[in-house]
């Protein structure tokens, strides 16, 4: 649609300018700690970027990105960070909509159950990091119940030695940790589906599987798209539970992408390396991110 | 008319007050920035606030301004401020600081002040080698310490295992040692700071005499057979630690549970030692092939570039006095072993440190790891390997080979 010039002087007079005065604080802040850093940091990686006291930064295009992808330690780092998030985002959410469901069945008491299991959630990444650290540790919990309680074993399994295990224990933390805020979100989501479609499906003959999967599922879907993106993104973050737990070891073999990162950050001060790392995990979750949108809309838009 | 007389002396007040503020920082007094990581916890802070309360006193034109953060905060302070110009006056941090700030451009070459050398040969030789790049000293040595065998005297009496006399005893009562829940040996990480006392001991480098070469040293056979020793001590259980195997149990917790029985470290483990009522005591390194040779630790006095005339000189000043016999001895009362060498032989020093004197004495072969900017970079390269090493993921002279050829990388670029 077209419009005049008469058209537009009405828009302009009938725009409520006050929009701006509540939009624009928060524009700049966003701009000033969002966006400056991230188009800086981006300006970064095409350098080998100096920090020193009036040092200056050679350019040196793509030579960061090379280093970044012919790094084994790298690789390791990604591989770990896609396990991390193919196992603990699955999961967290499979046994939070389990818990939803099955909470929202229930009359009598649910609130007990669902603050005991959103306590995780609120509870500190470090505290519950540590405490998974002393369970797991060669003198810790699991491996006292498992020689002096149980007699399984002799000796004490190094559940945190060697990287699969070691990721394994961090994966449970995370699963662990997320079950309760999956089951806050679907519990709401729940709320939204239609008690009428359930009665239908009761006069149809329809048992409880049929049920979930065909009006539950499909009902919440919206719902199960934003936490996977959410979880996904989330997962790509960890960083507390690696630190704490292993910090890395042995020998760099349990880095997380973050972890591996806040290294070559802090520790070796490579910053162009680190920001060209950055700017390929964005890239990483910016494709996974479009392939979920595009695979849940054709998974169906069905009725 | 009332309203103008008084804007005149608002204006007047003002004017004096500029002024006079002025005068405070041009020519009168001189306000230095101090900062620093003494522990509050062992009374380190207080008496640094008493000395400077006595600087001051001597000094009336110098106003000493200390800012306390710890090891970390300290070090990425200096990281942001060599790009925003945001700078101390004085400093005292880890003697590993030196080359990484230098490599930032930011200290002050020290040696260049007159006095210099007269008060550089007041402290001890070795740790203030720590200083030297080039041919200009970046700082001098604040205090000092090294490693030594320390040994849980129970553990050893329980299993009728003597005081190790050389370096092959330590690893064989390390054998003895580890049985049900004890293990003889804790290495809380595989950098040169761990593993280079043993290393050089033995008559092993690591990199060649001019610090511009790894292979050929790092990866010789003497290093090897080194870390094939910790790595069989290792496969037997004899041997732990957190960085090669992030389940064992840290060293302080270990030493206080009494599943540690020996470790190489610093007064530090002393102090945590008494802390636990842990019946210990404790020896210089027993002598390898090449001697007892240990690794130099502590903090220097470093000054940065970012100062003015003034405060480089006020900075000077203080330096010189935390680094004479008086204020040595005091911060020894507080656990910092000096440098100064009168300090060192002073009769309050010795009864506030009884292990003093094994300190002194490892102190006199103690060895400083190489001083080169990338000496990070490296170190945390050969915690890499050699922890890869000792516990069996690669073959000993692979991994070292593959640390040379990093190193070699690095230090070539």
């Amino acid at each position: 649609m077209k419009r005049t010039s008469l058209t537009m002087k009405k828009y302009i007079k009938s725009f409520d300018w006050r929009i701006l005065v509540i939009f624009v604080p928060g524009l700049i802040f966003v701009s000033m700690f969002t966006f400056y850093p991230m188009a800086k940091m981006i300006i970064m990686s095409f350098f080998d970027w100096q920090i020193g006291y009036q040092q200056t930064s050679p350019f040196i295009g793509f030579d960061n990105y090379i280093t970044v992808i012919n790094d084994p330690t790298a690789k390791i780092a990604i591989v770990n960070t896609l396990v991390y998030v193919l196992v603990t985002v699955p999961f967290q959410m499979i046994i939070g909509l389990l818990v939803a469901v099955l909470i929202n069945g229930i009359t009598k008491r649910s609130v007990l159950y669902r603050v005991s299991y959103y306590l995780p959630v609120i509870t500190s990444w470090v505290i519950v990091a540590l405490l998974f650290r002393y369970i797991f540790s060669n003198y810790g919990l699991l491996n006292y119940f498992i020689t002096d309680t149980l007699h399984i074993v002799n000796e004490p399994i190094g559940w945190l030695s060697t990287r699969w295990s070691a990721l394994f224990a961090a994966m449970l933390l995370g699963v662990w940790k997320g079950i309760g805020w999956n089951m806050i979100i679907f519990l709401a989501a729940l709320q939204a589906v239609s008690k009428d479609q359930y009665e239908a499906a009761d006069m149809d003959g329809a048992n409880r599987t049929q049920k979930f999967f065909h009006i539950t599922v499909p009902g919440i879907k919206g719902t199960i798209v934003f936490a996977l993106i959410m979880l996904t993104i989330g997962g790509f973050n960890t960083y507390t539970p690696i630190a704490v737990l292993t910090g890395g070891n042995p020998f760099h073999q349990t880095e997380v992408v973050l972890t591996w990162m806040y290294f070559q950050t802090f520790d070796a001060l490579n910053m162009g390396y680190s920001a060209a790392l950055s700017v390929i995990i964005a890239l990483i979750i910016m494709l996974i991110t479009i392939v979920m949108f595009k695979l849940t809309r054709f998974g169906g838009d069905s009725k | 008319m009332k309203t103008k007389a008084l804007m005149i002396v608002v204006l007047m007040v003002f004017a004096i007050t500029l002024l006079t503020g002025c005068a405070k920082d041009t020519g009168e007094t001189v306000t230095i920035e101090f900062w620093h990581n003494y522990s509050a916890g062992d009374g380190q802070v207080q008496v640094l606030d008493d000395l400077i309360a006595e600087f001051e006193e001597a000094n009336s034109n110098i106003v000493v301004h200390p800012v306390f953060m710890d090891w970390g905060n300290l070090k990425n302070s200096v990281v942001l401020g060599a790009t925003t110009g945001v700078l101390p006056d004085v400093l005292r941090g880890d003697i590993a600081f030196v080359p990484q700030f230098q490599s930032l451009n930011t200290l002050l070459a020290l040696s260049d002040f007159d006095d210099y050398d007269a008060q550089a040969d007041k402290v001890l030789a070795q740790p203030n080698s720590s200083n030297l790049m080039g041919s200009d000293y970046y700082g001098i040595a604040a205090n000092t310490n090294t490693k030594i065998l320390f040994y849980n005297e129970t553990l050893l009496t329980a299993a009728s295992v003597s005081v190790p006399t050389t370096l092959d005893q330590v690893w064989s009562a390390a054998t003895t040692l580890t049985s049900g829940n004890v293990i003889g040996y804790v290495e809380p990480w595989t950098g040169i700071w761990n593993v280079g006392p043993y290393i050089w001991s033995e008559g092993g480098q690591v990199l060649s005499p001019n610090n511009t070469t790894a292979d050929g040293y790092i990866n010789s056979a003497i290093v090897v057979d080194v870390i094939t020793t910790l790595k069989d001590l290792y496969a037997a259980g004899s041997l732990a630690g957190p960085s090669m195997d992030p389940g064992a149990v840290g060293d302080t917790d270990g030493w206080a549970a009494g599943t540690y029985a020996m470790e190489l470290d610093g007064p530090w483990r002393g102090a945590s030692n008494d802390a636990a009522n842990i019946e210990y005591s404790a020896i210089p390194l027993p002598a390898g092939s090449a001697g007892s040779i240990s690794v130099l630790g502590g903090e220097n006095f470093m000054q940065f570039k970012t100062s003015d005339e003034a405060h480089r000189n006020a900075a000077w000043e203080f330096v010189k006095f935390m680094t004479e016999t008086h204020a040595q001895v005091e911060m020894a009362k507080v656990g910092q072993m000096p440098v100064n060498l009168e300090a060192l032989t002073d009769t309050e020093a010795l009864a506030a440190m009884p292990l003093l004197p094994v300190f002194a004495e490892a102190l006199l072969t103690a060895k400083a790891r190489p001083v080169i900017p990338e000496w990070s970079e490296v170190e945390g390269i050969i915690a890499t390997k050699v922890a890869e090493a000792i516990t069996g993921a690669k073959d000993v002279q692979t991994a070292l080979n593959e640390a040379a050829t990093e190193i070699d990388a690095i230090l070539g670029s």
